[in-house]
Parts: C-alpha cells; sequence; structure tokens
C-alpha cells in the first residue's frame, strides 16, 4: 500500500463524509416524505461507499461484509417504505 | 514503486467519487423530487460501481465478494429509485416545470391502481 494510494483513499473518505451533509439537509428540508426517504436512500449508498473505502485503505476484509449487508437491508428499507408512502400499508 | 493494480484502483475509486460528487451536486441543484431522483441515481449506480472495482483492485482476495455486491447494487439500487418515484407520484407530487403528464392520462386505463 504505497503512500500515493493510502493518501488518496483518505481524500475519497474525506469526500465522501463531506458528501453526506447535504443529503442530511435535504433530509431535514425536504418538503414531502419522498424527499426525505431519497435522502435516506442516498446516505445509506454513500455508507456503503464509506465502508468499502475503509475496506481498500485499512486492507481489512471485514468492511467489504458489512457493505454488502447494508446494501441487501437498505434496498429492502427502501422498498417497504415507499410502499408505505404510496399506499399506507407496507406489505 | 508503484503497482499496476493500484494505479487501476486509484482510477477506479476516482471515476466513482466523480460521480459521486456530481451525484450529490445534481441531488442539492435539482427543483424537486423526480429530478434529484435522477441525480442521486447517479450516485448509487456509478458512484457505488466505481468505488466497487476500485476496492476490488486493492484488496484482491475478496474480488469475488464484490464483483457479487457490484451485481447486486447494480440490480436493485434502479428498482429502489423507481420505486421511490413510483411513491412520490402516488403520493400526489406533481412535477416542477413538467409541461405534460403522461402518466395522468394513461392512469384511467392502468388496471392497478
Amino acid at each position: 500500500m504505497n503512500p500515493l494510494a493510502e493518501f488518496f483513499l483518505q481524500v475519497t473518505l474525506i469526500v465522501l463524509i463531506a458528501l453526506v451533509i447535504p443529503c442530511v439537509h435535504r433530509m431535514i428540508a425536504g418538503p414531502s416524505a419522498a424527499d426525505r426517504l431519497q435522502a435516506v436512500d442516498t446516505i445509506t449508498t454513500l455508507l456503503i461507499g464509506i465502508a468499502l473505502a475503509l475496506a481498500a485503505l485499512r486492507q481489512e476484509w471485514m468492511f467489504v461484509d458489512i457493505a454488502l449487508a447494508l446494501a441487501a437491508l437498505s434496498f429492502i428499507g427502501t422498498l417497504a417504505l415507499a410502499r408505505y408512502i404510496s399506499e399506507g400499508k407496507w406489505f | 514503486m508503484v503497482l499496476m493494480s493500484e494505479i487501476f484502483g486509484i482510477a477506479a475509486v476516482a471515476f466513482g467519487l466523480f460521480f459521486s460528487v456530481v451525484g450529490i451536486l445534481g441531488l442539492v441543484r435539482m427543483p424537486d423530487v423526480y429530478t434529484r431522483l435522477h441525480a442521486s441515481g447517479k450516485v448509487s449506480t456509478l458512484g457505488l460501481f466505481g468505488l466497487l472495482v476500485g476496492t476490488a483492485f486493492f484488496l484482491p482476495d475478496t474480488a469475488l465478494k464484490l464483483i457479487a455486491l457490484a451485481i447486486f447494487a447494480i440490480l436493485t439500487l434502479p428498482v429502489s429509485t423507481h420505486a421511490i418515484a413510483k411513491a412520490a407520484y402516488g403520493h400526489g407530487i406533481t412535477p416542477a416545470r413538467a409541461s405534460r403528464d403522461d402518466l395522468a392520462e394513461g392512469r384511467d386505463m392502468s388496471p392497478s391502481a
């Protein structure tokens, strides 16, 4: 892991974490429930990206499993919430 | 000396990072839900895909798991974006600057509610 790649991955981590802030703003300010759901979905995707960047930075395999589980659960959660928003019941 | 795999890893992560930044920029600037969904779709599919390929180059042992995650993400994230758009439309949100609404005209013909 030469210093150039390590520095670049640290910059990636910082930028990805900085990208969460507009999503949190959208989640709070979002006029409708769909805006908030979309913001949560984007935050979850960014979290998966952060987990992957950490996996690459720390050469840890654990974060890849975390990203896999997060991807699966966020997909199911988003679908349930989207259905709840449009139809009032989610199954 | 820089390994070839790390050059590709840095290039892929840069690709993913670029689309994440552009997607979040779109999410901030777009006027209503549907256009923001279009922007956030970029973040989830292309941004995540770049990061996945980059991590596969940095962690070659877990490459198979990362490819499985990439396939899963490419298949499911557009579906979740579409579900949010359908929920927004069901919630009664009209597009901000839409000149016409095709779904509204076809709504009475569509069997499902």
